[in-house]
């Protein structure tokens, strides 16, 4: 075993661990199976966009538009809900998603635009799009089996937290044995060594941005059913969140290093924080300043723990995006 | 293809070349067309849009994130970024605040302290940056949360500095010669400033030379570290600059100051032609995608046109630009530095599908978007014939015969509560013929409301009527509007009683608060625990409620216990979350109270969920939202009046009030379908605040 390929997923753990372990101690109750039900259930959203944004940061690129997409989708789906097309829900809302992550992929991989500004465009643009078409409103009176796809509360809280691990685990495993997989990682280290090896970084860029806008569909679909009704204003902030889960989990931002299951511990710790600090009593004034803390702790860490590569020989990493490479 | 053009012969050809390419390194031009064209369709479509009074209103606006985007251009041409430059408006205004306050220093004093708290925040980000060796991205994203969170940590959220003297506020509101608004000359030689010293000198140069490669720049004896420290601690010291100049905008000093600012900064500097991946960008592009984004804005509101029009637009522009700017760059074969993976051009069948998909995508959201713009140009230009009688804001009342236009500001546009007020307010508009404008900010934001009525007062409407978020910030604006003959009432939420002609008073935030722990002695036998969900920390409606709230606890209620309060930020879901963790963490408690709309549903779910029983729910939300959950009984009650009623009833008396019906002293006004409405003073009571239940809830449908 490898021990020294992880360190910075097992740094995250380990902070995740010492974490708990303060929590245990100030509040056992936190550990209730129901809480720990809950926590997975609540979180399972953000775990799905966190792995598609994996994927986006692997390859070198960034998308700050999921949570607009996330927003759009879920509109959608109650919209079809009320249309009465259950059993097409989960493949249009998929699609829809796929469609607007295809359109930033095709934008940033054929057309070579940045992703940050492409995504940033369809940040204010989808979100704004949404407010003028529902101006606000809620879609409501769906149906009732719109709610837990009509399977119960039980049987599909199962269902949900199964699906977001399962997607998980599936991509961890395609993301390290299957030719694709790698595909990502090599876009992302030096794009340009990946075309003379033949890939071709165009489609990988391509298909990475539609995986996201897919996954992004699903998670909304997957937080809808959790409701009766769909507001209209979800998804603010959601972006942040993923990016942030990705980069606690140890992804480096410039592409090429990461892991799935640094990505769940990242999205796993700040899933908890908020949590956490409501079980201690601490007040909720200060958990976006803690939140803060953590990410940049986690940065430190790395120095700290002594595992930093220095990518540069000159050691100087400062471009947002591969440029410098 | 002919891009065989070596890089130096495109550097030396740039030194001869012409004028246009050595003042439009980037294609600023394109902008520059832009906005003419901008320019045209607006003088066409808005009322006053081409004045000189409207100039420089557009700048007074332009100002706060002006100076953030001239801080972000070198950090950006260095191929950095700062993402926090927005959450540290927020620490500083709140240190600002603070200082001058509760420590009681001269303004002076705390204005360099809160500038220096600026510097530190850059010189943190710095050093994380330039030591540890960090991504920008990374590491301004975290001290977007570390600064904010700070800010609200520091006010508990609540704080809200105002009251400062006159002769600071003068720096936001006020005017020199009259005409020109005093910050515009801080945004002026801070744009100056920054021309010379990024393009006329050698530090300048320097940064281009970081930008297009760090390394390079190094061995060529740049020192890196410390020019990149240099700009990431005067990204900090502009935010503070930023963040003074709109606390003097507004006259009050909030943790939520300059939320969201940051991207704003970002569009206008990419706008402006800047390379994210470094090494391009000028003052000049930045200026102009500045002004780009804000005429957009503006003319939009002066049209009449939905204010989403702008973002929608804005994201197309900015996609349409880099693409434009790409396709040129190739065209003219100068050796595009962005790009990471060989130019290639064999074009494959499947490329051309995806293209050609792309565009057609695009130009759908664009043939949309005009679609629907040109159909609101024609109502638009119906509208001014009739009223082309009128210009001019002095002539805001109409002659008999022509349609009087009420001008109605929702908190937010896309909040529930506010779509429902507005369900009223067309219907009596429709009733009384008079034109009806409905605009405001998309999230809560109380430099957008001044934005908007700034607006107004140039479009030249007959009456505004205002829900004031933020009452120091607004009122001097609605003053304004007062002295240029509009009629000004404030509904749902008062200004300061100078500010305007009438409050439309649908309840007070004592009679509120007082109902809500009435309702909850109620359902708990006036006994127990119970915890509060609230919007967010910082919002100041429910903040003013929870005051009475507890104030009517300790007067009444003493064995009944408030055992927490905790944020949902206005989102569902959050709330959904939260309640659960409340429920686990003190399962004593018998009641939740939820004091924001989308929040009672929310709570109600995981009551639901949760399978408890014995824990019910209360609150203040729309009858809507919240019937299955009260007709199951998870809810047992939502306290709120008839919005529906508050938006016809506001219709009515700005209507009655522009044409001279209500005047002061009348003691009650005739309100259509509502019948007689009483007048007390300056207020027109809609009555008391509406507990539905069960048995009520099916007679109302909003």
């Amino acid at each position: 075993m490898k021990i020294g390929r992880y360190k910075r997923e097992l740094s995250a753990a380990l902070a995740y661990v010492v974490l708990l372990l303060a929590v245990g101690v100030a509040a056992p109750m936190f550990f209730g199976a129901g809480n720990l039900r809950d926590l997975a259930l609540n979180n399972a959203p953000v775990l799905l966009v966190a792995v598609g944004m994996t994927l986006v940061i692997l390859v070198g690129e960034i998308d700050i538009s999921v949570g607009s997409q996330f927003a759009v989708c879920s509109v959608a789906a109650g919209w079809l809900a009320k249309e009465g097309v259950p059993v097409a829900l989960l493949p249009s809302v998929l699609l829809l998603g796929a469609l607007m992550g295809a359109l930033n992929g095709a934008l940033v991989g054929y057309l070579r635009l940045p992703s940050i500004i492409v995504t940033l465009a369809m940040l204010v643009a989808w979100r704004d799009t949404l407010r003028w078409v529902t101006q606000g409103e809620w879609v409501q009176n769906l149906p009732p089996n719109f709610q837990w796809f009509g399977l119960g509360q039980t049987l599909a809280q199962w269902l949900i937290v199964g699906i977001a691990l399962g997607v998980l685990a599936g991509f961890s495993w395609m993301l390290r044995n299957v030719g694709a997989g790698r595909a990502v990682y090599a876009v992302g280290s030096d794009a340009e060594a990946a075309r003379l090896a033949g890939i071709e970084p165009r489609r990988v860029v391509f298909g990475v941005f539609v995986l996201m806008g897919a996954l992004t569909g699903l998670a909304a679909l997957l937080n809808a059913v959790r409701f009766s009704a769909v507001p209209s204003n979800a998804g603010i902030g959601l972006e942040l969140k993923a990016v942030a889960a990705v980069v606690v989990g140890g992804a480096a931002i410039t592409g090429g290093r990461g892991t799935l299951v640094g990505t769940l511990i990242g999205a796993a710790l700040l899933g908890t924080i908020g949590t956490a600090l409501t079980f201690v009593g601490i007040n909720p004034f200060w958990e976006k300043a803690i939140q803060g803390a953590i990410i940049l702790a986690a940065l430190v860490s790395d120095v700290a723990l002594g595992h930093f590569e220095r990518m540069r020989v000159g050691g100087l990493t400062l471009n947002t995006a591969r440029a410098a490479k | 293809m002919s891009e065989a053009v070596p890089q130096t012969e495109a550097r030396t050809l740039k030194l001869t070349a012409p004028w246009r390419e050595r003042v439009f390194p980037n294609n600023e031009w394109v902008l520059l067309v832009v906005i003419l064209a901008e320019c045209a369709v607006f003088s066409l479509t808005g009322s006053n849009f081409l004045g000189g009074g409207n100039a420089f209103e557009i700048t007074r606006l332009a100002v706060e994130i002006g100076l953030l985007a001239l801080a972000l251009t070198p950090i950006i041409i260095t191929g950095g970024i700062d993402l926090s430059v927005g959450s540290m408006m927020g620490l500083s205004a709140v240190v600002f605040g603070a200082l001058w306050r509760d420590a009681g220093l001269p303004v002076p004093l705390a204005l360099t302290l809160a500038l220096t708290v600026g510097a530190l925040g850059g010189l943190l980000n710095a050093l994380i940056i330039t030591r540890l060796n960090f991504p920008p991205l990374i590491v301004t994203l975290g001290t977007f949360s570390l600064f904010r969170g700070v800010a609200e940590g520091l006010t508990r959220g609540v704080e809200n500095y105002s009251g400062f003297p006159a002769g600071f506020l003068f720096l936001g509101q006020g005017y020199v010669g009259g005409l020109v608004p005093t910050q515009l000359f801080v945004l002026a030689a801070a744009a100056v400033g920054c021309w010379w010293w990024l393009q006329r000198t050698a530090y300048g140069r320097s940064l281009y030379a970081i930008g297009y490669s760090a390394e390079g720049a190094r061995y060529a004896g740049i020192p890196v570290r410390a020019r990149l420290t240099l700009i990431y601690v005067l990204s900090g010291l502009a935010s503070s600059l930023a963040a003074i100049i709109y606390v003097a905008h507004l006259g009050q000093a909030k943790s939520d100051a300059g939320t969201g600012y940051e991207l704003m900064a970002i569009t206008a500097v990419v706008l402006g032609g800047a390379s994210i991946f470094g090494g391009r960008g000028t003052v000049l592009g930045t200026l102009l995608g500045l002004f780009g984004i804000v005429i957009l804005q503006n003319g939009l509101r002066l049209s009449g046109q939905p204010a989403e029009l702008a973002g929608i637009l804005t994201g197309v522009l900015l996609v349409a630009t880099i693409l434009l700017d790409r396709l040129s760059t190739r065209a003219r074969a100068r050796p595009a530095r962005t790009q990471t993976f060989a130019e290639e051009e064999e074009v494959r069948n499947s490329q051309v599908a995806v293209l050609s998909a792309v565009i057609l995508l695009g130009a759908l959201i664009v043939a949309g978007s005009n679609w629907m713009l040109v159909r609101s140009v024609k109502e638009n230009a119906a509208a001014a014939v009739v009223g082309a009688g009128a210009p001019g804001p002095n002539a805001a009342r109409p002659a008999g015969g022509k349609k009087s236009v009420v001008a109605l500001m929702p908190k937010a546009k896309g909040d529930p509560y506010f779509v429902s007020c507005k369900t009223g307010a067309d219907e009596a508009a429709k009733e009384l013929g008079v034109e009806l404008l409905w605009d405001g900010p998309t999230d809560l934001d109380p430099a957008k409301q001044n934005e908007v009525v700034e607006a107004w007062i140039t479009r030249g409407v007959d009456t505004i009527a205002v829900s004031v978020e933020n009452k120091e910030g607004i009122s001097t604006v609605l003053r304004k509007a007062r002295e240029r003959g509009i009629k000004v009432v404030t509904w749902d939420a008062d200004a300061e009683k100078n500010a305007r002609d009438f409050f439309i008073n649908q309840a007070t935030p004592q009679g509120i608060g007082y109902t809500l722990t009435d309702e909850a002695a109620r359902i708990t036998g006036g006994k127990g625990d119970f915890a509060i969900i609230t919007a967010s920390l910082s919002a100041a409606n429910q903040n003013e409620w929870i005051k009475y709230i507890k104030e009517r606890l300790a007067e009444k209620y003493p064995e009944l216990k408030l055992v927490a309060i905790q944020p949902s930020d206005g989102d569902r879901d959050r709330a959904f979350a939260e309640t659960q963790t409340l429920l686990k963490v003190y399962p004593q408690v018998k009641l939740i109270m939820a004091i924001a709309a989308p929040a009672v549903p929310g709570a109600a779910e995981a009551v639901k969920q949760s399978g408890r029983t014995d824990v019910k729910v209360t609150g203040l939300s729309l009858p809507n939202m919240c019937k299955p959950y009260i007709k199951e009984g998870v809810i047992e009650s939502i306290v709120l009046w008839n919005t529906v009623d508050l938006g016809y009833l506001t219709v009515y008396a700005s209507d009655a009030l522009a044409s001279g019906r209500l005047k002061a002293g009348d003691t009650s006004i005739d309100a259509g379908r509502l019948g007689k409405i009483e007048v007390a003073g300056d207020e027109v009571r809609l009555g008391a605040p509406f507990i539905f239940n069960k048995e009520n809830i099916d007679r109302f449908n909003f």
